[in-house]
């Protein structure tokens, strides 16, 4: 807090994760001030060349579907499909947070809504999993007007206190209500099928087709005319409504998709783990997917992606540190933080303009964005 | 709004996201390593027939019930290093592979597939009921027996997994152990006070249930708190409006403690009492000793209470270094009742091995001869009534 003021923020609001939106806004800034960043792709570095051909993604989402014929353990199939369910929650906060700017601190709610609402209905009203589907997205978008009703008036800090009150709600609530099992939970959760498979691997697939299009759909949510809309309440709420856009309706929008992606990653993860209780939704998990989020790259999908892979993977890799595990992780992370406190994976279109096209326009932007 | 991003803008955007699907794909690939077994049909039956014998625990090696793990797992090591050197079973050498559940259900069941995956033959684990819960169909699939030594929920047993067995007495019957104690001890009103967990809900519920066609004592108060706080001072107010004599903690020991603390700190003289999973010394440390003393506790047999358990200890004390705690004997009579029932079937075959232990009757093990239920329950609870006396529990006599 004792750092010399960013541009853009004033020194009421001190948070770091306001100044982290406004340093991106400044960046944002000096990129409109060069002019649109130019066309092509990059050369340099030789790494995201080949991460960056159009047909490398389409490779992996093919390895990814080849997995079980690499490698069938129930292991390797169990927490891979754990990290795919990761991913689909990291990319739906993606929206709230990485888009929008809404910094949700109870994102596990929706996830826990999604969760419940799909294994009461299978368990206790004996429903086909797929059944509940329509209801679980009923359900998370009422959790979401519920909750995004009333504090989407408010910004940045205000809005994460209420938010993490209402991930706090939904769990206490799940254990004190009987048709959710209270403190047991539920369980006995049927999955999909097996279509002939072994089951866990009939669930992998699932997931992997799932969570595919989740991510694409986060992707281009947020390259379309609302992600736009999206992205200018981010940086400037004030300015974005002054040109003519109804904030509160977009920060709805970006508020009730994520609770959708969040309510179906909840149906995901009741069948992949048969039994849900309310310990499985604590605040520790709102947080990891925070985490997931900001370590990747806030707004960035591909960032995203890969913090929630390393955010669901990493304490599986350190389990042989015992009770060190979480030490560690998290001393992992502290450093990821200090050397990239951009994220892994920034969004390029702000964070890396082309520097030397940009030096023959203007100079200052270069200034204004560091 | 600005002017629409040019082709290339575009076609750069759609190669980031597409690599990042790409990457992700990518890292789940690079962390495994090479792996067996078909698509289709079952996981396999687990463990390989040649070889050694593999048995797996599921158990807390970190987070807030860490400290049961090494106890458990040093008990089954215990079981294991003797079967060993009595020769091992069927020929084969047993070994005893633990992974941490962290208490955690999500953690628990990677848990469970690693031991899958790393070729267990009978699973011995499973501490935190919650946590246990989706282990079961892992387990299941893999047609894998588990002998569960200290999980004790009823819902392990709703669905009737064939393969599940309890060897910890169920929240049923330290219900009406408690129960009986109570009668006994002359109550007339009780405070039933858990923390919300399944376990710890699970014995409140049913004592509260066995108490209501009891004339001689009454259920004046039940409270719910939440685990992991420093101050119960609004349960304790509330318990004391309601003016028990007897108040009866069905949770941990670390909150157990507390509340003793600060019920004797708010002047309430009648018994108290604890159930299994408050039964560690830290109890004492938290509550304060002299607050402490008296503290009565639901509690399976354990060897600092049976005759003969002493040269037990010794024998754990010399091969750890360390006392055995909670579990220590349950862990260390599963991985016996396990050998035994690989010896009798003659194999590590799934279901051969669960038929044999639905056969064993009159195996001896800490809590009396066992023989299971139909329900795969111990037929006889065997709780005992603990007391604490200076440092440590002893049986109340």
């Amino acid at each position: 807090m004792s750092d010399e003021p960013l541009r853009g923020s004033t020194p009421e609001d001190p948070s770091g994760f306001v100044r982290a939106v406004d340093e991106r806004g400044a960046a944002t800034v000096g990129t409109v001030g060069g002019g649109l960043t130019p066309t092509g792709r990059k050369g340099g570095n030789p790494v995201s060349r080949v991460v960056g051909h159009p047909l490398f993604g389409w490779l992996v989402i093919a390895v990814a579907v080849a997995l079980p014929f690499v490698n069938s353990s129930a292991y390797a199939i169990r927490i891979s499909t754990d990290a795919l369910i990761f991913i689909m929650l990291a990319v739906g906060l993606n929206v709230v947070v990485g888009y929008c700017g809404l910094l949700d601190l109870g994102y596990a709610a929706f996830f826990a809504i999604g969760a419940y609402t799909s294994g009461v209905l299978s368990t206790t009203f004996g429903w086909p999993i797929l059944a509940t589907i329509p209801f679980v997205v009923i359900a998370a978008v009422i959790g979401g007007l519920l909750i995004g009703g009333p504090t989407l008036r408010l910004r940045s800090d205000y809005l994460a206190i209420v938010t993490l009150g209402f991930g706090e709600i939904i769990r206490i609530t799940a254990n004190n209500l009987d048709f959710t099992g209270g403190p047991n939970g539920v369980f006995g959760i049927p999955d999909f099928g097996d279509f002939g498979l072994r089951s866990d691997i009939a669930t992998y697939w699932v997931v992997v087709v799932v969570v595919g299009l989740a991510v694409l759909a986060s992707s281009r949510l947020g390259r379309g005319r609302l992600g736009r809309a999206w992205r200018f309440v981010r940086e400037d709420e004030d300015a974005a409504e002054a040109m003519g856009i109804h904030t509160y309706k977009v920060k709805f929008a970006a508020y009730v998709t994520g609770a959708i992606f969040g309510g179906l990653a909840g149906v995901l993860f009741a069948v992949h783990q048969t039994a849900i209780s309310p310990p499985s939704f604590n605040f520790l998990w709102s947080a990891l997917i925070l985490m997931a989020v900001v370590l990747g790259g806030m707004g960035s999908t591909p960032g995203v992606v890969i913090g929630a892979i390393i955010i669901s993977l990493l304490p599986e890799l350190l389990r042989g540190a015992e009770n060190w595990r979480y030490l560690i992780f998290g001393v992992l992370l502290i450093v990821v933080m200090i050397f990239r406190p951009q994220g892994i994976w920034p969004h390029r279109v702000e964070e890396k303009p082309d520097r030397g096209r940009r030096r023959r326009s203007s100079p200052e932007p270069e200034e204004v964005a560091r | 709004m600005t002017a629409w991003p040019s082709g290339g803008e575009i076609s750069m955007m759609r190669t980031t996201r597409v690599g990042a699907v790409a990457a992700a794909a990518g890292a789940v690939l690079a962390l495994t390593s090479c792996g067996g077994g078909g698509i289709t049909g079952d996981s396999g039956s687990g463990g390989g027939d040649t070889g050694d014998i593999v048995l797996g625990m599921v158990t807390p090696l970190s987070g807030s019930s860490a400290a049961i793990g090494p106890y458990m797992k040093n008990g089954a090591q215990l079981a294991v290093n003797e079967a060993n050197e009595a020769g091992g079973v069927i020929g084969r050498q047993v070994k005893l592979v633990a992974e941490d559940g962290a208490c955690d259900p999500k953690t628990a069941a990677a848990a469970a597939a690693k031991l899958v995956t790393a070729g267990t033959n009978v699973s011995v684990g499973g501490y935190c009921s919650s946590a246990t819960l989706p282990t079961l169909s892992i387990f299941g699939k893999a047609n894998i027996p588990m002998i569960i030594p200290a999980a004790n929920s009823n819902d392990l047993l709703k669905d009737q997994h064939k393969n599940v067995f309890l060897l910890n007495g169920t929240g049923a019957q330290q219900a009406q152990a408690a129960l009986d104690f109570m009668k006994k001890s002359g109550a007339k009103a009780i405070a039933l006070v858990d923390d919300n967990t399944s376990y710890s809900k699970d014995i409140t519920t049913r004592t509260a249930e066995d108490a209501k066609g009891d004339s001689a004592l009454k259920v004046v108060s039940r409270e719910s708190v939440t685990a992991g706080e420093s101050d119960y001072s609004a349960a304790v107010t509330a318990i004391l409006r309601a003016n028990p004599d007897f108040v009866y903690w069905t949770g941990y020991y670390q909150e157990g403690g507390l509340l003793i603390k600060q019920l004797r700190a708010a002047g309430y003289k009648g018994d108290v009492m604890v159930a299994d999973g408050s039964v560690d010394k830290q109890l004492i440390t938290i509550a304060g000793k002299d607050n402490a003393q008296g503290v009565f506790a639901t509690m399976t047999q354990t060897p600092q209470t049976i005759p003969g358990g002493d040269a037990w200890i010794a024998k754990y004390k010399k091969a750890f270094n360390a006392d055995p705690g909670p579990y220590s004997t349950q862990s260390y009579d599963a991985v016996r009742v396990a050998v035994e029932a690989i010896k009798n079937a003659g194999s590590t075959d799934g279901t051969k091995v669960i038929t044999a232990l639905q056969a064993i009757d009159g195996f001896p093990i800490f809590s009396g001869k066992l023989k299971f239920t139909p329900e795969h329950t111990l037929s006889e609870g065997g709780f005992d009534i603990l007391v604490v006396k200076g440092d440590g529990f002893v049986l109340n006599k």
